[in-house]
């Protein structure tokens, strides 16, 4: 992929929190390039930092937060550095769109859903009157809701989950941003209408030419729709990779424990692989790696200093002492080796 | 925190810190070993709700300043009775020369606050007026607040006599306040108790309905099912799980409910079916000074007892406030 | 296992449940009847709105059920029942939340939490020995015991659900109700709680009813499994004899669903829809329920099971 292909770069972000009086250091020193036309998956726990990340480039932080450090290039500019909603104004919606995981209240519950996307529909394709009420009826067609006449004039109680998701993602999408991050946008749903809703934002993606962003904490949702997969963990990013790397040759040990923690891949009888603990506390600077406390497989390296990305392939690469050519050969869990048995398969297809 | 595993990062800091050896470096790429309880003890929050509340509630510099206004005076109405050189309120002062009352004099330094118009010292009545209002306030907004939390809970909580609450707000809630103060005072001998009962009669069922719209809220929140599950009795669940949310609500309502007494009191003596003259109270003390605002140089007995009312309603109203916009979970930054 | 061998503990006939006014009753649970075996994990599985969650409370009489009965060891526990058949039920029985975020009482103490069950039982505990229960059952649940002096709101999400655990296990119950214990939780902690659940099962000898949307989470924790969409039992059999053979169009739908971490085959797989229609149930073709092999259940009208036989 070369240079001009890349649509938003972030650099060295640095992102604190003031939080009771103490500072919450959320982002620490976050480098990522989002291609055009890709979809990214970032993957991590809850509290690893990966909302924060995309919500610092919508300038949608909360009062307490600011970027500290870094740069984020769009389109030319340094978003890093806005500070007015004027600003923000000529990239949320317009060129970056966000769905979020509660459709219940990213919904006015007080307007009829036709109306809400209506009013996207008018702000950013400058369309009036009839013509903004057939873009309307079509893009309530393009997120399979049937019926759009009659829906277009229903208000957001009167659909279940599933169906107030889609027209969130109607609204996002009315707007015609060029990249749309979906913040877990299934994890409220069933297992069925996860499915369908992932393959919305795939065929979406497609109609549209989006870049689209993924926030989950669910790997199985991400083998799915991802082309590449960045996994966050205490505000950082430890494993960057495709798709099929990421999963059929992950190095991370947290992936190895995000990977190996899945119950698709549990045999029943034994207890499932399990990461002990939480994350850690980020008010605290954190030495060396911060997922050695958790790691069972840690380096004495690991408490000490902060490990550099060490690449696997120009494609592939992660933040782990494990890849230093110094560092004992370790083994992944079972079930990661299963996986890779499986990779060389697909490499040999 | 100190555990097995600061002490190690010490010591392979200090390690990190002089120059390595090649040795030393490849001995930190060894296992390090692994505790699963060092795991567990990540993540701690040090959030505590009323330390939180606290410190919102003190960044409001005003609310803060007007409490210690609030605290001065109550402190001073208490002790001015017993300080050195202080007056009976109810006694008549005649001047020492001709034996006439000392009517209307202007504040001076015999008497700081003037007299009034049948030779009473100003200062001290103001005083008692003050212990006396500001005593009907606490009183009627205590008993309303016990009542009313009583009530409103068993009528949020508890179905069966949810209908039977109903109805009787319904009924209660038509009846004109001022309708009931006036008959309490026309029937029953105007006093401090029959105020108090007056004001009260009628005030709870506003609090009761304000704490059951809160208990409906909450009623069927997961914890409380919880708690219904493993067969917790109504009492309790009302006072441990319901009870601590309302603190905050609570408050507010209660902070407002002292000038809302302290104004019905003088609403009541303004129509004349107040306190008798022999227990001074702000309602008595604006009485008679309304009767003399139009003279200009008598205007003084007018002036005191509303500064020293707009002080009490302005300072509950804006600490309330304060309060409760300190106690909500949501500003707790 | 031969079915007939095994104690009946819970045993669930004809449950109906409505919500709602009594002229224009919303029926969200219709005619459900099963049995759950002393000592086994009994997953049901369905969308929102299908009723599993209400099954649940109903058993452990949250809801009250408009017909039909449900019996635990024995003994009516449905309708009006004594006192003292009440309080032992309540021991008993005991249920784990979904939300950890809203299952715990934000304004007390762990400590106060877990031992809250205590209260209810009647007997006044001596306080070392009721802090001593409280350190033990956070113990069992793999939480710190000097965890008793804290507050909820200091504990991630996981460790919450376990406190929740900890409070239900401390009544020392035979049967427990698990109201989609992780669905909330992030993936990886899912599987702590699990763990968590298998383990106590294992050493208490514990019968869980599971109640879950994820078929994924299900085959690896549950003995048997039946779905349930819109009120009614669709199908119900063993963990793997549903995997291998899923007959109803609803079950091969929500296994469709379940997400694989496996890139390749995930984004060539084709989704099943399930569409009510296809069955064609009227007055003519009602729906039945039979037995097609030991222990395997489903819900179709004639021409179906008859179709679904000639399967096997």
């Amino acid at each position: 992929m070369t240079e001009t292909d890349i649509i938003l770069s972030v650099q060295d972000l640095d992102v604190k929190f003031d939080l009771r009086g103490r500072t919450l250091h959320a982002i620490r020193g976050v480098s990522l390039d989002v291609y055009r036309g890709e979809s990214l998956a970032i993957v991590g726990e809850s509290g690893s930092g990966k909302s924060v990340f995309t919500k610092s480039f919508m300038g949608l932080l909360d009062q307490n937060g600011s970027v500290t450090g870094g740069h984020i290039l769009y389109g030319g500019q340094d978003l890093a550095g806005y500070a007015s909603e004027k600003q923000w104004l000529t990239i949320r919606g317009r060129e970056i769109a966000m769905v979020l995981q509660d459709p219940m209240t990213s919904l006015n519950p007080l307007k009829t859903i036709g109306r809400q996307i209506e009013e996207a529909v008018v702000l950013h394709q400058g369309l009036k009157g009839d013509a903004a009420r057939r873009a309307v009826l079509a893009t309530l067609s393009d997120v399979g809701i049937d019926d759009p006449e009659h829906r277009y004039g229903q208000y957001p109680h009167e659909f279940s989950g599933g169906m107030r998701q889609r027209v969130v993602i109607a609204i996002a999408v009315a707007c015609r941003p060029k990249i749309l991050i979906c913040d877990e946008p299934t994890t409220a749903l069933d297992v069925t209408i996860q499915a369908q809703i992932l393959d919305l934002v795939k065929a979406l993606q497609k109609k549209y030419d989006l870049t689209t962003i993924y926030i989950t904490h669910d790997l199985g949702v991400v083998a799915n729709v991802a082309d590449r997969i960045a996994v966050m963990y205490a505000g950082d990013i430890v494993e960057l990779g495709r798709c099929e790397e990421v999963f059929y040759d992950p190095r991370h040990p947290y992936t190895w424990a995000l990977l190996s923690s899945l119950p698709q891949l549990g045999v029943k009888g034994e207890p499932l692989y399990s990461i002990a603990g939480t994350p850690p506390n980020l008010f605290h600077e954190v030495k060396g790696d911060a997922f050695a406390p958790r790691n069972p497989q840690a380096l004495k390296i690991d408490f000490v200093a902060r490990p550099p990305y060490f690449e696997v392939s120009p494609t592939h690469k992660a933040r782990t002492w494990l890849l230093d050519p110094r560092a004992p050969k370790v083994e992944p869990p079972e079930h990661i080796r299963q996986l890779r048995e499986q990779g060389v398969k697909f490499r040999a297809q | 925190m100190s555990s097995y595993r600061s002490h190690k990062e010490k010591t392979l800091l200090e390690q990190v810190e002089r120059a390595l050896t090649p040795e030393e470096e490849s001995a930190l790429f060894t296992p390090a070993g692994y505790d699963f309880r060092e795991a567990e003890k990540g993540g701690y929050s040090n959030y505590s709700y009323w330390q939180s509340t606290f410190r919102a509630f003190f960044k409001n510099r005003v609310a803060v300043f007007l409490l210690l206004v609030m605290a001065a005076l109550l402190l001073f109405t208490v002790v001015q009775p017993y300080l050195p050189g202080q007056r009976d309120p109810n006694l008549i002062y005649d001047n020492p020369l001709n034996g006439l009352p000392l009517r209307n004099q202007q504040p001076n330094s015999d008497f700081w606050f003037g007299t009034n118009s049948i030779g009473q010292d100003l200062w001290a009545r103001i005083w008692a007026g003050t212990r006396t209002s500001l005593f009907i306030g606490f009183v009627v907004a205590g008993v309303e607040a016990l009542l009313g939390i009583l009530a409103g809970m068993l009528w949020g909580y508890v179905r069966r006599v949810e209908f039977l609450f109903t109805e009787l707000y319904n009924i209660l809630d038509n009846l004109p306040q001022t309708l009931v103060l006036v008959l309490f005072s026309l029937i029953l001998k105007p006093s401090i108790q029959t105020m108090v009962l007056a004001m009260c009669m009628t005030g709870w069922i506003q609090m009761a309905r304000f704490v059951r719209n809160q208990i409906v809220i909450l009623r069927d929140r997961d914890y409380n099912l919880a708690s219904r599950c493993l067969g917790t009795s109504t009492w309790r669940i009302l006072f441990k799980n319901l009870l601590p949310y309302l603190v905050s609500v609570i408050m507010l309502r209660v902070a407002l409910a002292i000038p809302a007494a302290i104004g019905n009191e003088v609403f009541i003596t303004y129509i004349g079916l107040g306190l008798p003259l022999e227990i001074p109270s702000l309602g008595n003390l604006l009485n008679e000074g309304r009767l003399l605002m139009t003279a200009p140089p008598l205007r003084y007995q007018l002036i005191f007892p509303t500064v020293v009312l707009a002080v009490i309603t302005i300072s509950f109203y804006i600490i309330g406030n304060a309060f409760a916009d300190a106690a909500d979970p949501k500003n707790h930054v | 296992m031969p079915s007939e061998n095994r104690e009946v503990l819970l045993d669930v006939k004809n449950l109906c449940v409505d919500f709602g006014s009594r002229r224009h009753p919303f029926h969200a649970v219709s005619d459900v009847s099963f049995q759950i075996f002393r000592g086994e994990t009994f997953g049901l599985v369905g969308e929102s709105g299908s009723g599993k969650t209400t099954i649940g409370r109903s058993i452990i009489r949250i809801h009250p059920a408009a017909s039909g009965e449900v019996w635990f060891q024995g003994k009516r526990i449905s309708g009006k029942i004594s006192r003292e058949l009440d309080r032992e039920v309540t021991r008993k029985i005991q249920m784990i939340f979904q939300d950890p975020m809203a299952s715990l009482n934000e304004r007390a103490k762990v400590d106060y939490i877990v031992s809250e069950g205590l209260y209810a039982q009647g007997a006044r505990l001596p306080e070392e020995e009721r802090k001593a229960r409280v350190a033990k059952a956070l113990s069992d649940v793999g939480l710190l015991p000097e965890f008793a002096s804290r507050f909820p709101h200091e504990f991630s999400g996981g460790q919450r659900q376990r406190i929740g655990i900890a409070r239900a296990l401390i009544l020392d119950p035979d049967f427990i109700v698990a109201d989609e214990p992780i669905s909330a939780l992030d993936v990886s902690i899912r599987a702590q709680v699990l763990n968590l659940m298998s383990q106590l099962q294992r050493e208490r000898g514990l019968t869980y009813l599971f109640i879950a949307h994820d078929l994924s989470v299900m085959r690896f924790i549950c003995d048997r499994i039946a779905v349930i969409y819109k009120g009614r039992l669709q199908e119900l059999a063993g963990a793997e004899q549903l995997f291998a053979h899923p007959f109803h169009p609803y079950t091969r739908a929500l296994l469709s669903a379940i997400p694989q971490p496996d890139p390749v085959s995930e984004k060539q797989k084709k989704l099943v829809v399930y569409d009510p229609s296809c069955h064609g149930y009227d007055d003519s073709n009602p729906p039945l329920w039979e037995e097609l092999e030991p222990g395997h259940f489903v819900r179709g009208s004639r021409r179906e099971l008859d179709g679904y036989r000639a399967q096997l």
